[in-house]
């Protein structure tokens, strides 16, 4: 029981209400990550404020464009809130079940990473992935600048395993690692950190004072697509809107 | 290869002219694929049409095609054991046959879809046991040595005649829950996926063994047509009747599961699960599967099977296979197709895809996947590879067979 106290639970909350959809998380995070062309760890959704689990506009209807920053439903009633989605850090990760050779795994504090080394390429947690946030190196890295940026080392967790890599190997996939390398010497992911606007908390769940751990707790914050039951570790707090009870 | 046909003892089967023009051209384009397939290694899987969001192709709907495929095997060989019917015995051997051949092929069908192909050991140094997978490569092991062991009992001449049919009627029993078990299991790689409502329907596996006995029975009835045709292979009358029989009700079977999930998802009206259905539906942008399934490979083998006039001609019963194949072969791709191409996330501006190209958007809301030569190459090759592996497998077959005639 001890041990479990002192296991962190990594969680992070994204308040709606600050989001103003400008992407510098999701640029922060290829710059630290030292992603390739084409690749998105991160990405801001268009939603409508009143979809707080990316179910209602994700499918009820199309949404009125698919240009981002485009106000969801008909003149006059128009209304948009933004949705920021990365790997959602699933407590019961699709992910996790289909890998074949363990290559995609949970740590301990509850961080869903990949093994660079062992991953085989088969592309089945792409698959079995409900948030689409998983990237694959289908050929060599196509990097925009000659020279790494970010990190810019390899690291592994204590066991050895090479879960970054700023070289991307072949056939393998890749996604956010609540930045790994960050949080294990304290300090913050890194879109936590840039977010202009504060939108994002990070903290450890299993802390009862900590700040993500009361928000998220507070019965308003909900997950990303609930009735799938991933349980997510990344939580919304949905846009309040006037005249809503 | 021929050489080891003729080996002195078994009588000698020439290889004639047709056979020859048929081997090389088979040969041809096994060759063809392995360049195709040392150029994807040199890439990477950049060479293929897959992206992000149809992260799975070719390969994995010809993956579940040869799988369906071996199931006729171990269902007429059991079945003519286990239920006693009599005239699908003769066909035991051309079933057990394409069995292992097609299970064999259907395994080296995962090797060009992997990003890294050399470390495939490790999916038996560190199994992850919760991954069907992992469950599917087993299965599919077990599946061919099993094929493998039936065969060689079969033409074992020298075990005495009663020890080996008991030894065939033991296999039959084990071979025929093996056989569900490698549909089910393949069936669940989908099956069990959250993420893709498409997917997600407990039908999948009663899917996949009818489509697998279907295609399997097709395969089949279309090596025995060719036999017929070029090596005077004879069939008694009830075995024919009997096949098309068999292939006819497997087809309704399998039309109807499909129907009843299109009535299911067509009445719910649940979005996300409509998305996928639309696509495939008249009028949507992928229609053609529905028409390649429902009458290209539906209703037109059915009537040919059914109407005793057209089915006792080889020729007519031959494009009915045909077609039955084509028909299962859509149903593979309506499959991954109609899970992958519209993510659960349909907002703006869609999922990466992981690849860049100056002035176009790196993001896709709806997958698009054109296949490219490569995957083309490689899939014929391993089709090429598999046909080769039973036209040798019916000549060892049949000179085994004149063998023990004449001993
Ligand atoms: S969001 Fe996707 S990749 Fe991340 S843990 Fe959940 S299932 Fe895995
Ligand atoms: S692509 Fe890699 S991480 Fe994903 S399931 Fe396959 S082996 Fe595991």
């Amino acid at each position: 029981m001890a041990a479990e106290t002192t296991t962190k639970r990594w969680g992070m909350v994204i308040d709606q209400n600050r989001c103003i959809g400008c992407w510098t998380c999701a640029v922060g995070c290829k710059e630290i990550n030292n992603e390739p062309l084409g690749f998105w760890w991160n990405r801001i959704l268009t939603a409508a404020p009143g979809d707080t689990t990316g179910e209602s506009s994700a499918t009820v209807a199309d949404p009125a464009s698919e240009s981002i920053d485009v106000p969801h439903g008909t003149f006059p009633e128009l209304d948009m809130a933004y949705l920021p989605v990365a790997c959602q850090h699933c407590e019961d990760a699709p992910c996790v079940k289909v890998c074949p050779v363990g290559a995609t795994f949970r740590r301990d504090d509850g961080t869903v990473l990949v093994d660079y080394e062992r991953c085989i390429g088969c592309r089945y947690c792409i698959a079995a992935c409900p948030y689409g946030i998983r990237v694959f190196n289908w050929g060599d890295a196509d990097q925009p600048v000659d020279f790494t940026i970010g990190y810019g080392k390899d690291y592994r967790t204590t066991d050895g395993r090479l879960v970054f890599t700023p070289d991307r190997p072949r056939g393998v996939v890749e996604k956010c690692t609540l930045c790994v390398e960050r949080i294990d010497t304290g300090e913050q992911p890194f879109c936590v950190e840039v977010c202009p606007v504060g939108a994002r908390i990070f903290g450890d769940l299993n802390d009862p004072e900590s700040e993500v751990a009361q928000l998220a707790d507070d019965g308003g914050a909900t997950q990303l697509l609930p009735d799938l039951g991933t349980n997510p570790r990344i939580f919304y707090l949905p846009v309040e809107q006037e005249g809503s009870v | 290869m021929a050489a080891r046909v003729d080996t002195p003892g078994l009588r000698p089967v020439a290889l004639g002219r047709t056979s020859r023009i048929w081997l090389s051209l088979l040969g041809i384009l096994v060759f063809w694929g392995l360049g195709a397939w040392i150029y994807q290694l040199t890439q990477g899987l950049i060479a293929t049409g897959m992206r992000d969001v149809v992260s799975w192709g070719l390969y994995i709907f010809s993956f579940a095609f040869f799988v369906g495929l071996s199931a006729g095997g171990l269902i007429m060989a059991s079945g003519a054991e286990v239920f006693g019917v009599k005239s699908l015995r003769p066909l035991a051997p051309i079933g057990v046959l394409t069995a292992a051949a097609c299970v064999l092929v259907a395994a080296m069908t995962i090797i060009p879809d992997l990003g890294n192909p050399q470390r495939v050991w490790e999916i038996f140094r560190y199994p992850n046991w919760s991954s069907p997978l992992v469950w599917d490569i087993l299965i599919i092991i077990v599946y061919f040595a099993f094929a493998v062991t039936d065969l060689a009992v079969m033409h074992r001449w020298t075990m005495e005649a009663g020890k080996r049919r008991r030894t065939l009627r033991l296999l039959a029993y084990v071979g025929l829950p093996t056989a569900v078990l490698l549909h089910s299991i393949t069936a669940w790689i989908f099956g069990l996926q959250i993420s893709r409502p498409w997917w997600n329907t407990a039908l999948m596996a009663p899917l996949f063994v009818t489509s697998a006995i279907l295609s399997g029975t097709a395969l089949i009835a279309l090596v025995a047509l060719v036999a017929h045709r070029f090596d005077r292979f004879e069939l008694p009358r009830e075995t024919w009747t009997a096949l098309a029989a068999l292939m006819a009700t497997a087809l309704a079977v399998d039309l109807f599961l499909v129907g009843s999930d299109y009535v299911t998802i067509l009445w719910g009206n649940v979005p996300r699960e409509r998305a996928a259905l639309d696509l495939i539906l008249p009028g949507g942008s992928w229609q053609w599967l529905f028409w390649l399934e429902w009458v290209v490979g539906g209703l037109v083998p059915f009537v040919l099977l059914v109407t005793p006039r057209f089915r006792i001609r080889p020729a007519v019963f031959a494009l009915s296979s045909v077609l039955v194949m084509v028909g299962v072969y859509a149903f593979r791709i309506e499959l991954v197709v109609g899970g992958m191409i519209k993510p659960l996330l349909q907002l703006p501006p869609g999922n990466a895809t992981g690849s860049y190209r100056l002035g176009q958007t790196s993001f896709q809301f709806q997958g698009i996947y054109h296949p490219t030569w490569v995957e083309y190459g490689i899939v014929t090759a391993l089709a090429a590879f598999l046909a080769l592996l039973i036209t040798i497998g019916y000549r060892w077959l049949r000179s085994v067979e004149r063998a023990g005639a004449t001993a």
